[in-house]
């Protein structure tokens, strides 16, 4: 179970049952499910159910069945544990309900299907209110029930609490009732409950006689809303925030007391002394209740198998494939893993599955031409490898694969395949996916959205009329997600009072609401295909989207029912693969894909080795940069220890430092028995993948491989379920028994602890090292077609595209600026300009062999900003010969005068001979004319007109200027880099270029630079505070002529804040650092220079008309200013320059954050 | 001295433009340190800076900005001096703004206190030139023919800035021929005096922006290089319009004086003003209505020469701390007699006595004509007073007005399970939603002190068998409940009620309680009588 609950125990002792007292069943229950109504969890009311020593808990939710698949899961797992202590299983009884409330009137109906068909109605009828109304809703009228209801026990509640109502509602009450007897004859109940609101006997009298007179059965419930009666303030909270009000201002809305709670046998009892036959009718409803969660039997789609059966279809499809992987005959070891893995698929009946996901795949790969591949624990899998699921050849896994990680007979649950997909073409595959098995058998499923902690404190905070800035103040403070709420020192450091009886309350309430459910979303790309209708397996609802629906239950609640699901994802790396693709096809003719690269080169190797890997999927970032020049990956399976090892799970294990020197020999390879050498052997003794941990369970602590896979999915939840104790004890006994150290024992545990969340499996990390490897050789041979491949699927990966035209320009690649005469909406390849050659930067003058570049980038309109996909297309295909001027493009076109100004803006008329400031100019001419001019016959005397306007001076636009209007509308400038035109200034200071950090390069002057203390200045390009490192910041920045890494430590990060989070421009001053060509900068001392780079909007006009402005706003004489300084705190004098400062400050980029 | 004007247009107009650039921190700042707020922070060495001495935040104390929700993300809207010393801007999102600076103090943006604010301002600022509008962040005045009474322009803008820096607000101010230019120096020069003829000079070096214009035509000009006024004064006009509009030309006339610019006063021009000013402020009643007399003599002068008399009048006083108090009298008829004008004021003065303070003295008063008519066109109303004087609302009015305000009340219903806070008080004619009453039944009389009594009854929540109240016991006869009523939590908790209507032999019907239940407290739970019913 992986679902976020927050399970408390139970603080008021059940009392024990007492034998003798009346059995009841509580059939009515509210959960958390009927969003913002319910105040508990359904596994809170379900054991505490079973404490109270109830008979039976049905879980009716509003007119929804979200929550009964948690009810089902946490029964069956209280009598695993009761079976693990040897205690008795609980006796309680679940059962399926739901509450039905109908728009037309009619009182609210609980509705208990009898059995299996009854339960297919159930679901056919709220699927029927779901799809009339818009998501979240359920529009529903008697006669829907009239429709659906045959075999449902229903119970008509009576809502009337009120005198009034009671007159009004006693007519309605007994037409319903009779109506629904005439057609469900025996089914219909009367439900009654004591409400406490002082006239509850004569309500009891009065419904009584109700049901006798219409014949129906008296029934009684507590109209349960939370387990206890401590939950009346969250129950309180939530009304607020779903009536969107405050405490004070709820009034009536809010119940008047706590007493709808779970309530024991003989409380119940005592309450309705006087009506012993409400109690009794609810032990006789309960017998003709015979349905059980577990009776969906789940069946897959069998069309794809045509006139073979499943099984057979895939045996021949996995020979095939076999067939095709392995052409010079498949190895003894791999027939022998086919043939286990195909007999177990046989046995478990999953063979339609695969040929589903086959079937999808063939789609997208043959027919859409769109790029897949599995992930995920699939690449266990040999079959999936010859079905092409995955590209990940078994042999590739040094040591062999993990079958049970992917599919495990115990664990008698559906594997999970996931395949990721182009993610701008995802849709087109998810639309084949509805077309081919039809929309009543197909859906999305669906993710169930959670309060967590930020979420919890804003709509608590509002319930109780906190300000918006408090909220806003406690919500930043949590970072991440936390399960215990928000520590008093978190709400101090917001300035607030952490033991005011209201925020303390608000705080207090906010932790208990974390782990409700608010809504149900849909999951990104999760599908239910069934075999037959899924309305009668499940409620089937509308999405947010159009042309969607999902189902109601989320991946958690599928999986333990045991129903198969595939996920469709999207993954941008894929989108660029495709891009690249069809450049190498289109330009170089040369047809590639992604299972023909050629493998191993060592080309490819030797770049990522110098960390040369900008927009390289997965090891781009500042960690992976700085991970792969120690790693120095030489084959294939470097690199999947490089993706798994630059991640939570193995940083905080500590396992980096220890993998990292045994591979550079500083350290001996250790292994306590040759048992766990085997395993552990292909990461130097270090376990680095989830695989491995359930490995080292089962050969060193003795666990079958399904235990394994417990421990595994323990360790995934173990935070929030705590299950894991026992498992802990059993592993460390375990290796004890078999002669290991208790230390080394309990050290391992600690060790695979951390890679429950984070950690990646190895088959995972694998497919993804299949995209590192393939993106990787892409820019060792074409960075040309990896540049424009990249652009195209912006916005993706690590980098902005200034950094990445920046690398493609070091590897020789020349990019030129989007153009009306050249380009399209996409950025492309085109011939060399004559006279232009790259060059190649100093840095990777030892590719000079390998790069094959033989095209410029044409960088396409899609950079300029605000600039439409239609209005880009429409300047393309109208081009023909080209074009002449703005007025022709505006003619020929039609454009709208702001299009015509983005492109402006974005400096695209070089080719017609016009900069952006004249192209804007004329632009706002021709704007300014009316649709007439474009008639032929008017057209020349509208051109003398032109002719006939008084000459206007515009100043020069300064190069400096407009490389800030690059950065502002293209978020890059060709024309150079800012900094460079700030050199002499940054010299001035003694601030010295990035290049001259690597002084003890042998291209260089050799000295070695290491130790010595410097500044350098550049743009922040990112800004990571990477959660496993302590407070540190790594701080990346860029000048003309290289990237600095900056390492800021939380000492000197508290000192410059501001600088280091808002600055765009900064110098930093420290020691550096360098160590096997990673080289760092230690900061001790950070300066804001941004406003620096105000001087270089400015124009020579602006540096004239500044001086005398001076003059004429300081009459006085004052004039203390000097450019460039930080302006005086109290001074507004120079409110005209902020302006700029500010202007030219958000222009630049902001530099992107990650955590 | 006092000085009666008729006020026809001068020839030549001259405005004054006020900016408060931190009109809203300044307002929070003084709440929460007072008015004097920024004299206490002006450094003695920069006591010699003339005007626009900018009293600022102490280094040590933390930042201020005001946040509001702009497109569901909170955005800072205003910055104090410290604020924007540590770099932080108009528009920084909140987020990013708290990471920089953890420090920093933020309070919700309120738009209408601002604006009751500049009002306010606008009352005091009055003592200079009863015409005034309201601007963006600043005021407008016209002080045309004023600027003498304070020793010149320069005087003028000096008194008001050093004025409103004492009441704690920072403020630029500059003088022109023309709210245009007047409002451009004030916000991007430094302020000051511009001169007849010289706002073309003036404006030159400023940024376009000075000229109030949309901010995208600001930003389309400046992309082709048109940053300053200075570059399009002289530059040809049609391609300017074609390009970005008439209204670039219009504000830039208006600026330099071609085209006329009315400015929209607050309150409409009087008719005729008398106003007087005092070396030494007054403060006794006796002295204001000397003054007043002495202004109604001077203005009867004036509507005698005029043949008009006056409808409505206004009697204004300004205060030394900047509070300005205004008295209004309406004429059925036109009057022009000072002992009729007086009689008026002295009825009003009479209800008001109360409300007066003088505090420290005014050192300013102002009698304005605001309605007049002609004097001859005697106007009786034949129809006579055919108005509902029976009405009770009408009533009520008029104990109102006589009494004031919160003289009478009427009982609300509220929203509460809490039997005795389910009505309140409110004054009459607030206008407060009556809640709907749930139909439990609720005594006639509820004891606005619940009386212990000794009571026996079953357990857990059975009703009373028979109970003691004020040395008499009753015994019960009749008994509906439990009605539960859980205390409310997030106020002040407290224990479960459960009360229950009950009828002794003789008929008497009585609401009581129990506090608390059984099961959760050691002590058995005391029983109160909180209402009785007929």
């Amino acid at each position: 179970m992986t679902n976020v609950i927050r399970l408390n125990p139970p603080k008021q002792k059940a009392e024990s049952p007492s034998p003798q007292s009346q059995p009841f069943a509580e059939l009515a229950v509210t959960t958390n499910f009927s969003f913002l109504r319910g105040a508990s969890h359904p596994e809170e009311l379900v054991r505490f159910a079973a404490e109270l020593g109830l008979a039976a808990i049905a879980i009716a939710d509003r007119n929804t069945l979200a929550g009964i698949v948690r009810g089902h899961v946490i029964l069956r797992t209280m009598a695993e544990e009761a079976a693990a202590k040897g205690d008795p299983a609980p006796q309680i009884r679940y059962v399926v309900g739901c509450r039905l409330s109908f728009r037309d009137g009619t009182p609210d109906i609980f509705a208990w299907p009898t059995d299996r068909a009854a339960y297919g109605r159930l679901c056919r009828l709220l699927t029927q209110g779901n799809l009339r109304a818009e998501k979240g809703q359920c529009h529903l009228d008697l006669a829907d029930l009239l429709e659906w209801g045959e075999d449902i026990i229903l119970g008509v509640m009576d809502t009337s609490t009120t005198p009034e109502k009671e007159r009004a509602g006693a007519l309605d009450l007994a037409a319903t009732l009779a109506s629904l007897s005439t057609a469900f004859p025996g089914n219909v109940r009367l439900m009654a409950s004591c409400t406490y609101t002082g006239n509850d006997s004569r309500r009891l009298a009065r419904l009584a006689r109700i049901a006798e007179a219409g014949d129906v059965p008296l029934m009684a419930t507590n109209d349960v809303h939370y387990h206890q009666s401590d939950r009346r303030p969250l129950q309180d909270v939530v009304t607020c925030i779903r009536e969107k009000t405050t405490l004070r201002e709820a009034g009536f809305r809010l119940a008047a007391n706590a007493e709808r709670h779970l309530k024991p046998p003989e409380e119940m009892a005592r309450l309705f002394r006087r009506y012993p036959q409400a109690i009794a009718e609810t032990m006789r409803v309960l017998e003709r209740i015979h349905f059980s969660l577990d009776e969906l039997s789940y069946q897959y789609p069998t069309e794809t198998a045509g006139d073979l059966s499943p099984q057979e279809a895939l045996l021949r499809l996995t020979e095939e494939g076999a067939r095709f992987r392995y052409p010079e005959g498949i190895p003894s070891d791999i027939r022998k893993s086919i043939d286990y893995e195909l007999e177990l698929i046989g046995r478990m009946r999953y063979a339609a599955y695969f040929l589903t996901i086959c079937d999808i795949m063939r789609f997208a790969r043959d027919e859409a031409k769109i790029l897949c591949q599995g992930r995920g624990s699939a690449a266990n899998s040999v079959v999936c490898y010859c079905l092409r699921i995955t590209e990940v050849d078994p042999r590739m896994i040094e040591g062999g694969l993990l079958f049970e990680r992917f599919l495990s007979e115990k664990r008698n649950e559906p594997p999970d395949i996931d395949v990721d997909f182009e993610h701008e073409r995802r849709e087109e595959v998810m639309q084949y996916v509805y077309e081919k098995y039809g929309r009543d058998r197909t859906s999305l499923t669906s993710t169930v959205i959670t309060y967590r902690a930020r979420s919890a404190i804003r709509d608590v905070g509002k319930v109780f009329g906190l300000s918006e800035d408090t909220i806003d103040a406690l919500a930043s403070t949590t970072w991440g997600w936390s399960d215990e709420g928000l520590p008093d020192k978190d709400v101090r450091r917001a300035g607030l009072d952490p033991h005011e009886k209201t925020l303390r309350q608000a705080l207090d309430l906010s932790a208990s609401l974390n782990g409700f459910p608010r809504h149900l979303s849909q999951h990104v790309g999760g599908f239910v295909i069934t075999r037959d209708r899924l309305d009668e397996m499940m409620p089937v609802m509308n999405a947010a989207m159009e042309k969607r629906n999902t189902v109601e239950w989320n991946k958690d609640d599928l999986n333990d029912l045991g129903i198969l699901k595939v996920d469709v994802l999207a993954l941008g790396m894929l989108t660029c693969l495709r891009w690249a693709f069809d450049f190498l096809r289109r330009q170089y003719g040369w047809d590639l894909d992604l299972h023909k690269l050629p493998k191993e080169e060592k080309a490819v190797y030797d770049m990522l080795g110098r960390a040369d890997a900008i927009g390289v999927f997965q090891v781009e970032s500042r960690a992976q940069m700085s991970m792969l020049p120690r790693l120095k990956p030489k084959k294939f399976y470097d690199l999947v220890v490089e993706v798994a090892i630059v991640r939570p799970g193995p940083i905080q294990g500590g396992m980096v430092h220890p993998y990292l020197r045994r591979r550079q020999g500083l350290e001996k390879e250790e292994y306590p028995s040759e048992a766990l050498r085997e395993v552990l052997q292909k990461t130097m003794g270090v376990p680095l993948f989830q695989e491995q941990a359930m490995r080292i369970a089962i050969v060193a602590a003795g666990f079958e491989p399904h235990e394994a896979d417990l421990l595994r999915r323990a360790m995934a939840t173990f935070k929030r379920v705590g299950t894991i104790g026992n498992l802990k004890k059993r592993f460390i006994d375990g290796m004890i028994a078999r002669n290991y150290e208790r230390d080394f024992a309990e050290r391992c545990f600690s060790q695979i602890e951390g890679f429950g969340e984070y950690g990646f499996p190895e088959s995972h990390a694998a497919s993804f090292a299949l995209l590192v490897y393939a993106s990787a050789w892409i820019k060792t041979h074409y960075p040309d077609v990896f540049c424009a491949a990249l652009l195209n699927s912006q916005p993706m990966g690590f980098y902005a595209p200034a950094q990445i035209v920046r690398d493609a320009e070091r590897h020789g690649v020349v990019v030129l600026p989007p153009d009306v005469n050249y380009s399209a909406w996409h950025s492309k390849l085109e011939p060399l300009p004559p006279g232009r050659n790259g060059s190649l930067h100093s840095h990777h003058v030892s590719m000079r062999d390998d790069i094959r570049t033989r095209y410029a980038v044409r960088l396409g309109l899609h950079r300029i900003k605000g600039m439409s996909e239609v209005d880009a297309n429409l300047v393309a295909d109208k081009r023909g010969n080209g074009y002449d001027s703005v007025r022709d493009v505006w003619l020929r076109t039609g454009l709208a005068r702001a299009a015509i100004e983005r492109l402006a803006d974005g400096d695209a008329f070089r080719s017609v001979g016009l900069d952006r400031r004249d192209t804007l100019w004329a632009a706002r001419g021709e704007g300014a004319m009316k649709a007439r001019d474009r008639l032929p016959l008017f057209d020349v005397p509208q051109h003398a007109d032109i002719r006939r306007e008084p000459d206007f001076a515009l100043p020069p636009m300064l190069i400096g200027e407009h490389i800030v209007h690059d950065y502002r509308y293209l978020s890059l400038s060709l024309k150079g880099h800012p900094v460079s035109h700030l050199r002499r200034d940054l010299a001035a200071r003694g601030i010295i270029a990035a290049e001259d950090l690597r002084g003890h390069t042998p291209e260089r002057d050799g000295r070695d630079m290491n130790g010595k203390r410097v500044t350098v200045a550049g743009l922040v390009i990112t800004r990571q505070r990477p959660g496993t490192a302590s407070g540190v910041i790594f701080m990346t920045l860029e000048d003309e002529t290289d990237i600095t890494n900056g390492i800021v430590w939380p000492r000197v990060f508290e000192r410059y804040r501001p600088v280091v989070l808002g600055a765009r421009l900064i110098a930093l001053t420290g020691k550096v650092q360098s160590e096997k060509g990673v080289i760092h900068v230690v900061a001790d001392r950070i300066d804001d220079l941004t406003s620096m780079l105000s001087t270089l909007a400015a124009d020579a006009h602006d540096l004239q008309s500044l001086s005398r402005s001076d003059e004429v706003a300081h009459p006085t004489g004052d004039d203390s200013r000097s450019r460039g300084t930080r302006r005086h705190p109290r001074n507004i004098r120079f409110f005209e320059t902020d302006e700029r400062t500010k202007a030219t400050h958000d222009v630049m980029p902001k530099g992107r954050n990650f955590h | 001295m006092s000085n009666a004007a008729l006020l026809p247009p001068e020839p030549r107009r001259r405005i004054l433009a006020l900016w408060l650039p931190y009109l809203s921190t300044d307002r929070l700042h003084r709440q929460g340190k007072g008015k004097s707020w920024r004299l206490r922070l002006v450094e003695p060495s920069s006591s010699h800076a003339k005007k626009n001495v900018a009293g600022s935040a102490r280094a040590d104390e933390p930042p201020l900005a005001v946040v509001a929700k702009i497109k569901n993300a909170l955005r800072l809207v205003a910055v104090d001096e410290h604020a924007a010393s540590l770099g932080l801007t108009r528009g920084t999102a909140l987020a990013d703004a708290r990471a920089m600076l953890p420090a920093l103090v933020v309070a919700d943006d309120e738009p209408a206190a601002d604006t009751t604010l500049l009002a306010t301002l606008a009352d005091w600022a009055e003592r200079y030139t009863p015409l005034i509008a309201m601007d963006d962040n600043g005021l407008l005045f016209d002080i045309t023919g004023c600027a003498h009474l304070f020793g010149g322009e320069a005087a003028l803008v000096s008194d008001l800035t050093t004025r409103l820096l004492a009441h704690g607000f920072f403020a630029q101010a500059a003088v022109a021929d023309t709210p245009g230019a007047a409002w451009a120096a004030s916000r991007y020069a430094n302020g000051g005096i511009i001169a007849t003829g010289e706002a073309a000079s003036v404006l030159s070096p400023l940024p376009i922006a000075a000229l109030r214009l949309e901010p995208e035509i600001t930003s389309a000009m400046e992309r082709v290089g048109l940053k300053r006024i200075g570059q399009i004064i002289g530059a040809p006009r049609a391609p300017l319009a074609a390009r970005f509009g008439e209204a670039l030309i219009q504000r830039l006339d208006q600026a330099l004086g071609i085209e006329e610019e009315a400015i929209d006063p607050r309150r409409p021009p009087a008719v005729f003003i008398a106003e007087r000013r005092f070396a030494e402020p007054i403060s006794h009643a006796d002295d204001i209505a000397a003054a007043l007399a002495a202004l109604a003599r001077t203005l009867a002068t004036s509507l005698e020469r005029h043949g008009e008399g006056a409808r409505q009048i206004e009697y204004t006083v300004f205060r030394v701390d900047g509070v300005v108090m205004r008295v209004v009298v309406n004429a059925s008829r036109p009057i022009r007699a000072p002992k009729l004008i007086l009689a008026l004021f002295r009825e009003k003065f009479a209800a008001l006595a109360d409300d007066i303070d003088a505090g420290f003295g005014f050192d300013m008063a102002r009698l304005s004509i605001t309605v007049s008519a002609a004097m001859d066109a005697a106007q009786i109303d034949l129809a006579g007073d055919a108005n509902a004087e029976g009405d009770v609302s009408a009533l009520l009015d008029r104990i109102i007005a006589r009494l004031g305000e919160g003289s009478v009340a009427t009982i609300a219903t509220r929203q509460s399970h809490i039997p005795e806070r389910a009505a309140v008080f409110v004054p009459h004619g607030n206008v407060i939603a009556t809640a709907q009453m749930p139909a439990t039944e609720r005594p006639l009389r509820l004891f606005a002190h619940p009386e212990p009594i000794f009571v026996t009854a079953g357990v857990p929540d059975g009703p009373p068998v028979h109970f003691r109240w004020r040395s008499a016991t009753y015994h019960v006869t009749r008994a509906e409940g439990p009605e539960r009523i859980a205390p409310e939590w997030w106020n002040d908790g407290g224990p479960t009620r459960d009360y229950f209507r009950v009828e002794d032999e003789v008929g008497h019907r009585f609401w009581l309680y129990r506090d608390g239940l059984y099961a959760n407290s050691t002590a058995p739970p005391a029983w109160y009588l909180h209402g009785v019913f007929g």
